[in-house]
């Protein structure tokens, strides 16, 4: 009996942070990165101060649990042209130097702690392997255009 | 004398029917409980991680390789092909893991659990071994033409999969309670 008005609640507090928050982020790629920003490395709950005070602790880490799976898999069915310009996109708004920003995603590999919990390990394999094309593809871009200014 | 050989074959026949059914019947409880969710994670897995249609669709997708052979040099060409091959091939194996692990449990243990009809165990026993053999051809095709070689055989192997699932699931179903007290971690996680 009480699975159903939780359930509910969920929901309602999933559509908030949908309203609230996540329809100022446009791209999935940036929902997916704040996303797991709210989740705690060590515990693997979600939090958010004001939409905990709105439903509570409990509804507000579901809600945002939701959020996040759902992020993942508009990130996970994006076609390599749509991942690219996202990531194009969240590099000049993290205003980090491209070169720098590549290099780190490159090494660091951080979208591998971003993906929710119980997620497939294929489909999350299969969006780790489409980062390191996109990563590879803007590589290349950044080298040609910089090949150009040289040579204008 | 050819009458000897047709009554020696159907005592070697008689004699491997019969050691298949000791066999099917020498299986622990407790084994059996773990072949059950064995079975049902397999499912699941079948189900929500490596069938779906718009993922298939995904890894397969020839936009993405006509994007990539439009705009980028060879290097990234060879990258992406490299990347989406490896990625065709552990999907392939992966299917084909948990197929087995559903035929296991159907093979070994299935009448413990579910009432299954002759015609459905026969109909069962077709699916598999079509979706056996397609994996095996498509582990050899990606393997030796890339993942792009063979769209036809994968839009197969996913529709023999499918049936494979909707079979299992039916045959399971009375295992979605079971499913329900299932600790999480018995699921498949890729928490890293």
């Amino acid at each position: 009996m009480n699975s159903v008005p939780k359930r509910m609640d969920v929901q309602k507090a999933a559509e908030d942070v949908h309203r609230r928050t996540l329809a100022t982020i446009p791209r999935a790629l940036d929902r997916f990165i704040y996303l797991a920003s709210t989740r705690d490395y060590n515990t693997g709950m979600y939090f958010h101060d004001g939409l905990a005070a709105r439903f509570s602790a409990e509804v507000a880490c579901e809600a945002l649990a939701d959020c996040h799976q759902e992020a993942y898999r508009q990130l996970l069915l994006c076609p390599v042209r749509e991942l690219v310009s996202q990531m194009e996109a969240y590099i000049q708004s993290s205003h980090t130097r491209p070169r720098d920003f590549i290099a780190a995603w490159r090494e660091l590999e951080p979208y591998r702690v971003a993906i929710p919990v119980r997620t497939d390990p294929f489909s999350a394999e299969f969006l780790f392997s489409n980062f390191r094309i996109a990563l590879a593809i803007l590589e290349e871009r950044l080298v040609n255009s910089r090949r150009s200014l040289r040579v204008a | 004398m050819i009458e000897l050989v047709l009554f020696f074959a159907l005592g070697v026949i008689f004699l491997i029917l019969l050691y298949a059914l000791t066999r099917r019947t020498d299986v622990r409880a407790e084994g059996g409980a773990e072949a059950l969710l064995e079975a049902r994670q397999a499912l699941d897995s079948l189900q929500n991680g490596l069938l779906p249609a718009t993922l298939v669709e995904r890894i397969f997708a020839q936009e993405d390789l006509d994007f990539v052979s439009s705009s980028c040099s060879r290097e990234v060409r060879v990258l992406f092909l490299r990347e989406r091959k490896r990625m065709a091939l552990s999907w392939v194996a992966q299917v084909r893991v948990r197929v087995l692990r559903l035929w296991q449990f159907y093979s070994g243990h299935s009448r413990r659990y579910a009432r299954l009809d002759l015609r459905t165990e026969f109909s069962l026993a077709l699916h598999f071994a079509s979706l056996l053999i397609a994996c095996r051809i498509l582990q050899a095709l990606f393997y030796l033409r890339g993942p792009y070689a063979a769209p036809g055989i994968v839009a197969r192997a996913i529709g023999a999969a499918g049936n494979v699932c909707v079979m299992s699931e039916r045959s399971l179903s009375f295992l979605s309670h079971v499913n329900a007290f299932r600790p999480e971690s018995a699921g498949n996680s890729a928490e890293t």
